[in-house]
Formats: structure tokens, C-alpha cells, sequence
């Protein structure tokens, strides 16, 4: 999830126009066009980062600034491919299941080190997925259908699973399962994160709080040749005019979230290039079913045919999106393109309140929190597109903090929210927002449709693709029809590089490969 | 009262401030709804994860035990751990105070340097057309927004004709001048104004004093008369008001901060109360209040030392 201060929104708001006037017009190159000479070797590549990394404990961190410089240093067994809908080894090679399918015995990579010279074993594998099984205030969930791990040889791991689980390569390609030394190499936890050791293309170098983090080459890094840099700051640049002026200027040379507002000058400016890359990023409107007439799905449908989806991407994307049809994003496997998901549709809104609880209407609030310009774009807009059908909505601005303390608690009626995939398999998306009983009870909506929470959970354990295909189809289908949720717009991932970054690429999921990035003269 | 023992005993007031401060801090910071496992957790959270975190940081204890544990860690020089960052504070503040430092007094001597001649002139020749100017033209460094001045300044001096960075604090003495030019000199822009015209007045009222016109009728000339004579006895009173502004600038320069991303105080102050990281929120909270009381401090000696009829038991 991707969050903007209050303050770097004001910034944005009152200074877009003085800095577009300097960033000049030209056309734009593309960053990932290879060179004739081939990748060039060396250099510092700068990022200027929104905000600054948390932690870098990959089994309890959920901040994304932190996961994306964390994903250089440790590795996990397989990894996303560039599409985002599948998985590929990494530091594993292959595996075996078993008959039954509780049992999946994993080969390992061979010649693979950690950065400190230390040959990667099973033991290290053992030990790195039991500390995450271990962490209950972190990421064990995503490893509880593991029961235990083997490692009956150097180059073997063995898990056993507690019941059949189709998403398991997809979990294991999560960060949160990467490869750390087995027992810390001999420290503590607090000892080990403070400058942690990994397979990955790039060590710990130095993480100055608030300010700056670096990362330099792994001598010991197994893709032979690889990485082409050799270090990589990330900077903490908390303004988003800021980050643009620094890589306009070449201070830096990747800028991970510009504001939409300047995606399309910067698309004309001659010394960066502005990509925006497919993800996975969802934006809905939810409905809190603990509230009426929010229960009534009448009055669901009404809300969600009211909302003109690509008037919402022109105001807050400014026309870089897509309107969402289904509660799954396309990036995602078993996405179905023609899930019926409510488009706008004035009369058949109006059809549709006129058979609800409420035929006249009703007043309503929507929470938002401060600080977030999108959002309040989008709340000015519901706020309007609503009146037709006589629904009066306040629109309540709160602290982020307390904006989503009273989402997760369901203090609220509607409120703005949005998922980015963790993992290349619907199922973590499915459960945290169709299953009632779930810790995030349907997206904090209370939302419970028994067939569709069967159906979700029947996917998770049939490994055959076409049959998880349609029951997924049917759970997409269910879920749009009762529109537990408004889905909005789908929102691709912006990003500003200088002109001679190449090889950058970003998945779906957000994930950045830097071994494979390279600066060119 | 001699010198030292004004500065100890207002030293010694040192310690009900924090207290007072500590008080205040700790209790404010958890009027404010919001919960620092929720930011942690983000939409990851459940009851169970955060109550697991609550335990784990002691948040589940009764507000008056968390305040004795606060105070007692305190009293034995430990600030406690950031929540969010899981470090000890004391090293959060120890690595970002520096910037603050920087960035204040080096926009106060900058601030100096152009307010002094100004006045200078300005006091020259009163209600002449220069001393209109000086007078008018600051004012727009007191009405611009920091965030856009310092945009411009990017903008024109760093992205146009490279002469600073964009960011950053820089390293070494010649690297912090360099590197923090810019976000002092946003911060100066705006203290100038208030400067200028307490010493452009200070200035006015000693040239009308009977020693200056004793040293005009014995021929000492213009600009040394000005040196000499005038700024000496004029400058206290614009001490005073240089004094305060800081005192307000500590904390206060955040959107500069922020802006040119120095990675001050400020900006950790207000991360951590987004955050609700409460140790480091109370932690910035008791050094800025030290540091008010220091600034004050060093502003009555620096008057009393300046002006010898101000004695400090006054």
C-alpha cells in the first residue's frame, strides 16, 4: 500500500506549476533500450524515494520502501516473472510434489554464496522459513499451510504442508521468505538487521535514518557477470517536486512515485524518461455492511453504477488508468476480463435505488484521509455523482492513521481504499477480501457471501490451473454482482528515470531487479 | 549577581522546563487518536498483530506506568526505542540534530549578513527613497511561502545553472556551506525582514543620540562613525529579536527541511507523529524545549555582554 504524507500533497498542490515550467519540453527516451556496446559497468545509481525504508526484517516488514531495498540483499526460492502471473526459480532450481501433494522436495541452486563468502545451504533455507512461519505479528500467515521443513542434504529442502496449497511457489517467492543465514550467522536478530547479510546482487553498506541507505556490489553474487552497478543509494525525499528536480538536475536517477499531475510534461522533458509500468494497483470505494443501508445490495449496485469510472482517472490519473471491472487487477493469474463488474449506467442506478430500502434516498459519509489529494478528488466526485440518486454524502477527512484505524475497525460508512499484490496468485487478494472470517474481514466490509468464501477456498487447494481458472471466474463474478465493493480504477506504476538508466524494469507486483541495471556514458 | 551564576541558575530552571515539557509531550501524544501498530501493520493489521505489538512494546500498560518507565529510562540517560524504526531515539536525534544546527545558525548568519548593511543604509538617510526600498523589498521574503521560495531557488540555482545541489546536507565543513546554502538562505529570507527593521529602527534612535552627534561635530566620518558608534549601540536590541526567531526556528523550519530533504529534527518530529512513534515524538519533544530555553539563554548573555549597563540579576 502506498502512502503520501499531508505534507508533501500541500507541496505538491501549490508548486506543480512552477516546476513544470522548468522541466522544459522535449521528447522522451526510453530507459530499457540496450546499447550496442553493451551494459557499462560501474557507477552509483540514485534513488530518490518518497520516504524513508523502516526495517529491514523481510519477515515482519510490510512497508514497501523497505521490501523494495531488502528484495537486493536476500533472495528468496523463486522469484516473480515480468508478467507478475508466474514464478520462476531463483535460488532454488526445481522441485518434486508428492502424490498426495503434502510434500514438495526443493533442489537447490549450487555455487550460490552469501555476501559475506558463506555458501548458501539448507540449513539456511530451514532456518530462514521457520523465523518467518514464527512471526505471528508479521508474515506467518502467508507460510501456514507449512508444517515443516526439512533438510535432509546440503542441497535439499523439504516441506511438509499441513494440507494441499496451490499458491506455495507463489508464498515462497515473497520476500518475506528469503534466504538469510542459518542462526544469523551468530547474532540476535536486532544485531543481524542492523546491516544484514543475503545472496542478493548488493550488500549492506550504510542506512543513515531520515536520510540515506546504500547498498554496494556483492562480489559473491551467483548471476555470473552480474550486478552492472556498483552501489545504489536510495535518498529519502519526502517532496514529490523535489524528487523531480533532482533527477531533472541529475542528482538522482530514479524517481519511484511523481505526481500524476506532471506525468505528462515529464513525458515531453529530455533528460528523463517517464514510464508507466503494468501493476496490480486496485483503487475500490468500500461499503461497510455493519452500517444500513449499506447491507441492502440494492443500494451497493445503485452506488457503484453511479460512479463514472473514467471521469475519476481523467481528474486523478489524469487519464493514466483503467476503469476496474473485477475485484482482481489483470496482472494478476486468473484475472477474468469479462467479470461483470458495474460500469456507469445513470438509469439502471436509478432502477436500482428505486428497488432498495431507500427509494428516496439517504445521507452518508465518506472517510478519507488528510492529506491524500486522489482521494479527496475522488470523494468530490462521488460526492456529486450521488446526488442524482439522492444520497447526500459528507465527506469526512481524518489523520491517515485514524482514517484507517476507523476503516480496519469499521468505524465508517464508505471509504477509498486500494491493494497492491504481494504474490503472483489471486488467493492472498481472494481471502483478505471475500472471506468474512478472515483477520481483514472481506476488506473491512463484513461482506459474506458463503458461496463465494467456499469457492475462494476451494481454489487455494485444487493445483490444476483450469479448474482454480473457473472457480475463480465464478468468485469474480459473484463478488461484482453483490458489489461488496465499487471497483474503481486500475492505476499503472509511474516512474521518472534519467535518460541513461537502462534496464530498469518493474513487475506488477512492484518488484525491481537492479543486478540487471546498468548506467550508460 | 556575577556572570556564572546566571547561567547556572537559569541552567538549573532547565530541569522543571523538561519536566514540564516531558508532561506535556507524553500525555498530548497519546490524547491523539491513531496507534503506532496500525502504521506498522498498515492493512496487514488484525486485533491479534496488534495486540501482539502493543504487548511487545509495553503499550498495553496503564498510561502512568508507561510515563514512570519513560522517566525513569530518562533519568538514566535512555530515551527509549523508536517504535517504527526499532532503534534506540537517543541515536535517531544524535544523527539528525546536526542538520537542524546547521541549517539555524547558518541561516542566521546569512541572515546577518544581509540584514546589517541593509539597515545600514536604510538608517542612512530616513524616509529617502533607499530606505523605502529596504524596507518594502524584504517584506516579500516575510509574505513568500518558504516551500515556494525554496522551489525557485531549486529550480533557477541548482536545476538550471548547477551552482548547489537540489538536496541534501552534504559532508565535511565545505560541504555542508555548499550543500546547505540554499535551505539556509530560505529560512534567512524570511528572518531578514524583522531584523532589518528592529535595527534599521535601533540605528535611527542612536543617530539621534547626543554622543553621535558629538563624534559628527568631531569629524568622524560617515562609515566608520556607522562602524564605530551606531551599529554597536544599535545591534543589541536587533540581538533580541534575532534571539527569539530562532528560539521559533527551532522546530519550526520543517517545510525546509522537508523541501530540500535534509533529514533534520523537524522532519523526524513530524514523521514520528504521523507514525505515532511516541518514544521519539516525546524524546524531540524535551530536546526542543532544551534547546528554546539555550537559545534564550545565550540571547541574554550575548544582550548583557554587548551592553554593559544590563546586569543579570535584572
Amino acid at each position: 500500500m502506498r502512502k503520501r504524507t499531508a505534507l508533501m500533497n500541500f507541496l505538491i498542490a501549490g508548486s506543480a506549476v512552477a516546476l513544470l515550467a522548468g522541466c522544459g519540453s522535449s521528447s522522451s527516451g526510453s530507459n530499457n533500450s540496450s546499447s550496442s556496446s553493451g551494459p557499462v559497468r560501474g557507477g552509483n545509481l540514485v534513488f530518490a524515494n518518497p520516504q524513508d525504508a523502516q526495517s529491514m526484517d523481510e519477515s515482519t516488514i510490510f512497508d514497501n520502501n523497505s521490501i523494495w531495498i531488502l528484495e537486493q540483499i536476500m533472495q528468496p526460492l523463486y522469484t516473480v516473472t515480468d508478467n507478475g502471473k508466474g514464478v520462476m526459480p531463483w535460488l532454488a532450481t526445481g522441485y518434486t510434489m508428492s502424490p498426495d501433494g503434502l510434500t514438495y522436495t526443493f533442489t537447490l541452486r549450487k555455487g550460490v554464496e552469501f555476501s559475506n563468502g558463506k555458501p548458501m545451504s539448507s540449513a539456511d533455507v530451514k532456518w530462514s522459513l521457520e523465523q518467518t512461519m514464527a512471526a505471528k505479528a508479521g508474515w506467518g500467515y502467508i507460510d501456514a499451510a507449512i508444517k515443516s521443513v526439512d533438510a535432509p542434504n546440503a542441497s535439499t529442502v523439504v516441506l511438509h504442508l499441513k494440507y494441499k496449497w496451490a499458491p506455495l511457489l507463489a508464498d515462497l517467492s515473497l520476500f518475506a521468505n528469503g534466504i538469510v543465514p542459518n542462526n544469523y550467522g551468530g547474532k540476535t536478530a536486532a544485531q543481524f538487521y542492523q546491516a544484514p547479510v543475503g545472496t542478493g546482487p548488493f550488500m549492506w553498506d550504510y542506512w543513515h535514518k531520515g536520510q540515506g541507505l546504500k547498498l554496494v556490489k556483492n562480489p559473491h553474487y551467483w548471476e555470473p557477470g552480474k550486478p552492472y552497478l556498483n552501489s545504489i543509494t536510495w535518498t529519502d525525499v519526502p517532496s514529490d517536486n523535489t524528487r523531480q528536480l533532482q533527477v531533472t538536475s541529475g542528482q538522482a536517477q530514479i524517481d519511484q512515485f511523481p505526481a500524476w499531475a506532471t506525468v505528462s510534461a515529464l513525458k515531453s522533458t529530455p533528460s528523463v524518461s517517464m514510464t508507466l509500468f503494468n501493476s496490480t494497483e486496485t483503487n475500490y470505494l468500500a461499503f461497510n455492511e455493519k452500517v444500513k443501508p449499506f447491507q441492502d445490495v440494492n443500494v451497493r449496485r445503485a452506488i457503484s453504477l453511479a460512479i463514472n469510472r473514467p471521469s475519476l482517472i481523467k481528474a486523478v490519473l489524469f487519464g493514466n488508468g483503467k476503469p476496474a471491472n473485477s475485484l482482481f487487477p489483470p496482472q494478476v493469474p486468473y484475472y477474468d476480463p469479462s467479470t461483470p463488474g458495474y460500469q456507469y449506467n445513470l438509469a439502471a442506478a436509478k432502477a436500482a435505488m428505486a428497488k432498495s430500502s431507500v427509494p428516496h434516498g439517504f445521507t452518508t459519509t465518506i472517510t478519507i484521509p488528510s492529506g491524500n489529494s486522489d482521494y479527496a478528488t475522488i470523494a468530490t466526485i462521488v460526492q456529486s455523482e450521488l446526488k442524482p440518486l439522492n444520497i447526500k454524502v459528507n465527506v469526512q477527512t481524518l489523520d491517515p492513521n485514524v482514517a484507517n484505524a476507523n476503516f480496519q475497525a469499521q468505524k465508517y460508512d464508505m471509504s477509498l481504499t486500494l491493494w497492491t499484490m504481494d504474490i503472483p496468485d489471486p488467493d492472498e487478494l481472494a481471502t483478505f477480501g471475500l472471506d468474512p472470517t478472515s483477520g481483514a474481514k472481506s476488506f473491512f466490509t463484513s461482506y459474506d457471501n458463503p458461496t463465494v468464501v467456499k469457492d475462494t477456498h476451494s481454489a487455494e487447494q485444487i493445483t490444476t490451473p483450469s479448474a482454480r481458472q473457473a472457480l475463480y471466474n465464478i468468485v469474480q463474478t459473484d463478488a461484482a454482482k453483490d458489489a461488496f465493493m465499487a471497483f474503481l480504477y486500475y492505476s499503472p506504476y509511474p516512474y521518472v528515470t534519467s535518460s541513461n538508466v537502462r534496464g530498469f524494469f518493474v513487475t506488477p507486483l512492484g518488484n525491481y531487479h537492479m543486478e540487471n541495471v546498468w548506467l550508460s556514458k | 549577581m556575577g556572570r556564572m551564576t546566571f547561567v547556572i541558575r537559569r541552567l538549573l530552571l532547565l530541569i522543571p522546563t523538561a519536566v514540564g515539557v516531558t508532561i506535556i509531550a507524553f500525555f498530548m501524544i497519546h490524547l491523539i487518536p491513531g496507534d503506532p501498530a496500525q502504521t506498522i501493520l498498515g492493512i496487514h493489521a488484525t486485533p491479534q498483530k496488534i495486540a501482539l505489538l502493543h504487548h511487545q512494546w509495553g503499550l498495553d500498560r496503564p498510561l502512568a506506568d508507561q510515563y514512570w518507565l519513560f522517566m525513569d529510562r530518562l533519568v538514566h540517560g535512555n530515551l527509549g526505542q523508536s517504535l517504527y524504526y526499532g532503534v534506540p531515539v537517543s541515536g535517531l536525534i544524535t544523527s539528525r540534530l546536526p542538520a537542524t544546527l546547521w541549517l539555524i545558525i547558518y541561516a542566521g548568519v546569512i541572515a546577518i549578513v544581509i540584514s546589517v548593511p541593509l539597515a545600514m543604509i536604510a538608517a542612512s538617510r530616513k524616509d529617502a527613497v533607499r530606505d523605502h526600498i529596504v524596507r518594502a523589498v524584504p517584506l516579500l521574503g516575510l509574505g513568500m511561502p518558504a516551500f515556494w521560495l525554496a522551489l525557485i531557488l531549486q529550480s533557477e540555482l541548482a536545476v538550471k545553472y548547477r551552482l548547489f545541489p537540489v538536496t541534501g546536507y552534504g559532508s565535511g565543513v565545505i560541504g555542508h556551506l555548499h550543500s546547505m546554502f540554499l535551505p539556509s538562505l530560505t529560512v534567512a529570507v524570511a528572518l531578514c525582514p524583522v531584523v532589518i527593521r528592529a535595527l534599521r529602527a535601533s540605528m535611527l534612535n542612536v543617530l539621534g543620540a547626543d554622543y553621535v552627534t558629538t563624534a559628527r561635530a568631531k569629524g568622524v566620518p560617515g562609515p566608520r562613525l556607522f562602524v564605530r558608534h551606531v551599529l554597536r549601540n544599535a545591534i543589541i536590541p536587533a540581538v533580541t529579536v534575532l534571539g527569539i526567531n530562532i528560539g521559533f526556528l527551532i522546530g519550526g523550519t520543517l517545510i525546509v527541511e522537508q523541501v530540500f530533504s535534509i533529514g533534520g529534527i523537524g522532519q523526524l518530529m513530524i514523521g514520528s507523529i504521523f507514525q505515532r512513534d511516541f518514544p521519539v515524538v516525546q524524546a524531540v519533544a524535551l530536546v526542543f524545549g532544551i534547546m528554546v530555553v539555550l537559545v534564550n539563554l545565550l540571547t541574554d548573555v550575548a544582550y548583557a555582554s554587548l551592553d554593559p549597563r544590563v546586569r543579570f540579576d535584572r
